[in-house]
């Protein structure tokens, strides 16, 4: 317990600190919080959005505006499955490794130099990619691919990779060991001991995963298309700056749309998944 | 194998096929007619990674790095004390453990729960567009903008270990006289506290890279340098800045890692 407060200490020590910092050091607004102008500032803003002050009908009611963005949205969906796919699939063959009781021959076998040398470098790639937001890396990757949705989708699953690479290795760290060594007494390979008792163990918790992620993933979709130029994001960014309010209201509710639509369809198959077992 | 697991068995492979028809789609909505790949992207990509080594490691960029690292760091965690603030009244009432009629206590519950859900599905970059938007660019805008998403997934997730609390101990707790309020302060939240802290503290890490790409609305930090040096093709600061930020993310998860540890024993 006694690390567990002292961290709690240093942490409020550190929460005045950042506050200090950043209501002297920087342009806080503290004053406008109060201001009477700030107020009625936001005030015209949530009166654009709705598009009550202006003679024009609001895009939202009008069904053409909806199917023109739908297709946004619908291209904001395939990134999003796009990156999962990707993340799964560059997951899938590194978790195994990435684990410290398969690496160093804790469920049988000689520990063998490769097997500690893959460990460190998957891990490390872990740590690289998941320690980097998606959004820097679609800052990175839309030097080297064209705009569009599919560096908008790589640049989620780069980093998700770690997430989920890190989770499902940890997951492997804590699998019961019976299995393995039952397989192993009767005679399996090392290769046939993974592929028949750590994989299928395994994959449940991997793919529960990344559909958690996928709920994640939905909702960093527009953030990287601010950069990568693909689906909701790009449109979000235009309708912002040529300020077209009403359009962006639209855009907000195909966003949410799509966010909830994810959510249900991420708890269902997460109940098909792990059911059964 | 028995009649319901073979139909499981048959929806799976069903659902399986479905899956791989959506990701077949999702490949369709890519455009391959026009190049994937920049004129020069091949190039520009092998210049990026060659220029790992080494990064800038001049002393007065190593000093603009850690400056940098420090703003990002102050934004996280004044982030999180206001998802904190936020989040924990949110979460007591949204576990329906607030004292008074249960009717009343677990209508505001639902009540909560979707406010909570609400503020949590729209990501801290989106929300801080709208809030720029709003109330014009400053520190606190942003940062709570930070806060909101952070408060709905720290409320969620509050509101579940109140709930799974034993009952035990609270069952006493009503036994030998303690009104409900008492029971909520004495017994309710002094047991949750632990896995509450490793909780929260695990989120930090998170809150460290929402705080930099809040660059994008112009707030300084490592997302705002690493901007700067893509824009002038610098791509040995954008590793020197990179490295700070993996540095710093791995010393905040160790941090959180060795919390949850002493917590646990």
């Amino acid at each position: 317990m006694t690390f567990a407060r002292a961290s709690l200490y240093a942490f409020v020590v550190l929460a005045v600190v950042s506050w200090g910092y950043i209501l002297l050091a920087t342009d806080s607004g503290a004053s406008d919080v109060v201001s009477v102008k700030t107020w009625s500032n936001a005030g015209n803003f949530v009166r654009q959005l709705s598009g009550v002050d202006s003679p024009a009908r609001p895009a939202y009611l009008e069904a053409d505006r909806w199917l023109a963005t739908g297709r946004l949205a619908l291209n904001t969906l395939a990134m999003s499955v796009l990156a999962i796919v990707l993340t799964g699939l560059a997951v899938l063959p590194t978790f195994l490794p990435g684990a410290r009781n398969i690496s160093n021959g804790a469920l049988g076998g000689a520990p063998s130099r490769s097997g500690a040398f893959l460990y460190h470098a998957v891990r490390l790639a872990f740590t690289l990619t998941r320690a980097v937001p998606e959004l820097v890396w679609a800052m990175v990757i839309i030097f080297f691919l064209s705009p569009g949705i599919l560096p908008g989708a790589v640049a989620l699953a780069v980093h998700n990779y770690g997430v989920v690479g890190r989770l499902s290795a940890e997951v492997v760290e804590n699998l019961e060991p019976g299995p393995a060594r039952a397989l192993r007494a009767a005679g399996a390979s090392n290769l046939q001991m993974l592929l028949y008792s750590m994989f299928p163990q395994a994959l449940p918790h991997f793919l529960t995963y990344l559909l958690y992620r996928w709920e994640v993933i939905i909702r960093t979709t527009v953030v990287v298309g601010f950069v990568s130029a693909g689906g909701l994001g790009r449109e979000f960014r235009l309708s912002l700056s040529f300020f077209h309010y009403t359009d962006l209201a639209l855009l907000i509710m195909w966003y949410l749309i799509l966010v909830v639509a994810v959510d249900l369809l991420s708890a269902w198959l997460r109940r098909v998944v792990t059911r059964g077992r | 194998m028995g009649r319901r697991e073979l139909r499981l068995l048959e929806s799976r492979r069903l659902l399986t096929l479905l899956l791989a028809g959506v990701f077949l789609w999702s490949l369709s909505s890519v455009d391959w007619k026009g190049p994937l790949i920049h004129t020069g992207g091949v190039g520009a990509f092998w210049n990026f990674l060659s220029s790992l080594f080494p990064p800038d490691l001049s002393p007065g960029f190593l000093r603009l790095a850690l400056t940098a690292s420090w703003q990002t760091l102050a934004y996280a965690v004044a982030g999180i004390t206001l998802a904190v603030l936020i989040g924990f009244p949110l979460g007591v009432v949204a576990s329906g453990s607030v004292p008074g009629s249960p009717r009343t206590g677990l209508g505001l519950a639902v009540a909560v729960r979707f406010i909570l859900a609400a503020m949590r599905s729209i990501h801290e970059l989106v929300w801080a567009v709208l809030f720029v938007a709003a109330f014009g660019l400053s520190s606190l805008t942003v940062i709570l903008a930070l806060a909101l998403p952070y408060a709905g997934i720290l409320g969620r997730i509050y509101s579940e270990l109140f709930s799974q609390v034993p009952e035990e101990p609270l069952r006493s707790l009503r036994a030998s006289g303690a009104s409900p309020l008492r029971v909520l302060l004495y017994g309710r939240l002094p047991m949750a506290l632990p896995d509450l802290l490793g909780y929260t503290f695990y989120r930090l890490e998170c809150a460290i890279r929402s705080a930099a790409i809040m660059s994008f609305v112009g707030i300084r930090g490592l997302g705002f340098e690493i901007q700067l040096s893509l824009n002038d093709l610098l791509f040995g600061q954008v590793w020197t800045l990179l490295l700070f930020m993996v540095g710093m993310v791995v010393v905040v998860d160790l941090w959180s890692t060795r919390v949850r540890r002493s917590l646990v024993s």
